[in-house]
């Protein structure tokens, strides 16, 4: 019973984790309507400027939220290279671009950071004991961060107007422009906020999880496609909802079936998912 | 640095005639028959390790002893075998990862197959019984080499080995694209459900269609891994499916010379890159971060395919326009 509960908690930071950085992607599928392959990047992107900052004498908090802010103008600026032009496309050139986009800034990380494996300048904190059971801080932490973020998300697309905007846009792109909603703002408003959600899921995976190096979004990338399809894409309700199964079916898997294949018990969900309900538990747009 | 340029290009030709065998599996699947397959390095891992494990001499017997390695499993068979066996193994892990989800549209089965690549590969990392995890093994076998050919000349037998075997199965390729079974490919990759009401039985040619090119990507694992003499896991990361993605977008998907000739381009260019040290400018860099060149190469690699999708998105050699088609929509870029 202690091993359960102990698991739990873990399970439900991990389950924080995906549940921001899934999100994210779902929030410009959205409006996009394509799944992003450079999405980890960005989760990369923001755990490295958090680091950079932090080097540069930031305390570590104040250099998260930059680093973030800086996350979500990249996202924008890349957005307006890469894929604006294509848009008009289809899918599938938007989405081996996406390819070739994470291929790019992955390796211009590794070019200049190299592959060593770093770490975030915390100090090492003792967890808190109830019980038998502890609480990491750093967990906790995590979890309220989550929990946060996704009260923020919700607050945004239903209580102000340019969440509203967005989810026209995500119904009914044509029937949100004739409406007066102006989309393009909508898009880059979106990319901005998805990529900036995609920075503080970086820097919540690099507290957690894994080790600062430039592929750790490229590895983490198909964790958060099972979250999101899992839910439904396009649906934040749905990517939250299946970040809590992927995050408990990861971290029970490991505990009681096989503690080397992680990342495999995302993917077998994932691959579940896509056979027997596509479209998710709550239905994905198309 | 001076160059030795014979074994160079001799290197570059027998990784770009692989290249071209893997492009070909690839072209199988997406160039005719629209099929987004994110995963086909699996299919080429499957081939490279069922080929390894086919020829190696078996464990305990004097072979084995001699040459001092760990591993568990080793047949011992010659390595036509192998090669039978790494088509079987890329065919039957095509036919499985088919099977479940080839009836997928678009982007889910490029998803989908990229994530059971992944699952393999994690497979693949921890059976160590299987294929000796992070380690690997060393000591796959290269036929011939020092007994009938000697070492200095074996990479240009090889090199001709390799080139009569990825010739006679781009025959083959282009035989089977250019038959009725062809046209009901390129059929299904323009428009499945009029594929459909003609009464094909679309579901099953597209499984054929990923069976064979998954086959095509094992006997280029096959032919890889004796090429090099060693394998383990690390070698088969999904940078090598793009890779493969890039060769026939700029080849010309849907056009068999094509994307054989994409994949001399993307080996010569990433081969070159070696090169890079020795630019004036560049070796401060790189004294500095060994890792600097290889991700150069990566970069530009990722800058190729962005590029080749926007402004080239037919390739160097297009596919052949057919007119009994009729007024063709390409609907796979449009």
């Amino acid at each position: 019973m202690t091993e359960f509960l102990q698991t739990s908690i873990f399970a439900l930071a991990t389950a924080g984790v995906i549940a921001v950085s899934a999100v994210g992607l779902t929030l410009s599928y959205g409006v996009t309507r394509f799944i992003n392959f450079a999405y980890g990047e960005f989760l990369t992107m923001g755990a490295f400027f958090t680091l950079i900052l932090a080097g540069a004498g930031l305390p570590l908090v104040p250099a998260a939220i930059v680093a973030v802010l800086l996350v979500g103008l990249a996202g924008v600026l890349i957005a307006r290279i890469f894929y604006d032009p294509l848009m008009s496309r289809g899918p599938f050139p938007l989405l081996i671009t996406s390819v070739g986009v994470a291929f790019i800034l992955q390796n211009l990380l590794r070019m200049f950071y190299g592959s060593d494996p770093k770490r975030f300048p915390v100090p090492l904190m003792r967890p808190w004991h109830i019980g038998n059971l502890f609480f990491p801080k750093a967990q906790v932490g995590i979890l309220l961060v989550s929990l946060g973020t996704m009260l923020a998300v919700h607050l945004l697309l239903r209580r102000t107007m340019v969440g509203k905007m967005m989810r026209a846009a995500s119904d009914n792109e044509m029937l949100a422009r004739v409406s007066g909603v102006d989309t393009r703002r909508i898009i880059n408003i979106t990319w901005f906020i998805s990529s900036l959600i995609a920075g503080l899921g970086g820097v919540l995976l690099a507290i957690t999880q894994v080790a600062i190096q430039p592929a750790m979004g490229w590895s983490f990338l198909l964790v958060i496609f099972a979250a999101t399809l899992l839910g439904g894409i396009g649906r934040p309700y749905g990517a939250m909802l299946g970040a809590i199964i992927i995050g408990v079916g990861m971290e029970f898997g490991t505990a009681y079936i096989a503690a080397n294949y992680t990342y495999a018990f995302a993917f077998a969900i994932l691959v579940v998912v896509l056979l027997f309900r596509p479209q998710g538990i709550m239905g994905g747009i198309t | 640095m001076t160059v030795e340029w014979i074994p160079f290009l001799t290197l570059l030709g027998t990784l770009a005639l692989i290249y071209s065998l893997l492009a070909l599996g690839l072209n199988l699947h997406y160039g005719y028959t629209g099929l987004l397959n994110f995963g086909h390095v699996a299919f080429f891992a499957a081939g490279a390790f069922a080929s390894a494990l086919a020829t190696l001499p078996p464990p305990g017997s004097a072979a084995y002893q001699e040459l001092g390695a760990r591993y568990q499993i080793g047949f011992g068979w010659p390595l036509p075998v192998g090669m039978a066996l790494a088509a079987v193994a890329g065919g039957a892990l095509a036919l499985l990862i088919g099977a479940t989800s080839v009836r997928l549209t678009s982007h889910y089965l490029a998803i989908a197959t990229f994530a059971m690549a992944e699952i393999f590969h994690s497979f693949l990392s921890n059976e160590e019984w299987l294929t000796q995890g992070v380690y690997g093994i060393s000591v796959v076998p290269q036929p011939l080499k020092g007994t009938v050919i000697p070492v200095s000349q074996y990479p240009y037998f090889y090199l001709l080995f390799t080139a009569i075997t990825v010739f006679a199965l781009l025959f083959l390729t282009q035989r089977l694209t250019e038959s009725p079974f062809g046209r009901v490919l390129r059929g299904v990759r323009e428009d499945e459900l009029a594929a459909r009401s003609l009464g094909k039985n679309t579901p099953r040619v597209k499984l054929q269609a990923f069976t064979l090119g998954g086959a095509l990507a094992g006997i280029a694992g096959s032919l890889w891994v004796h090429f090099i003499g060693a394998v383990h896991v690390g070698q088969f990361v999904p940078l090598i499916t793009f890779q493969v993605w890039l060769a026939v977008l700029m080849g010309g998907a849907g056009n068999n010379l094509g994307v054989v000739f994409g994949a001399f381009i993307l080996v010569a260019f990433r081969e070159s890159t070696r090169f890079l040290n020795n630019i004036p400018l560049l070796d401060r860099f790189t004294a500095a971060n060994p890792t600097f060149v290889p991700s150069l190469r990566f970069v530009i690699i990722g800058l190729l395919l962005v590029a080749i999708i926007r402004f080239f998105p037919d390739g160097v050699l297009p596919e052949r326009h057919r007119k009994a088609i009729g007024t063709r929509q390409d609907r796979r870029l449009s």
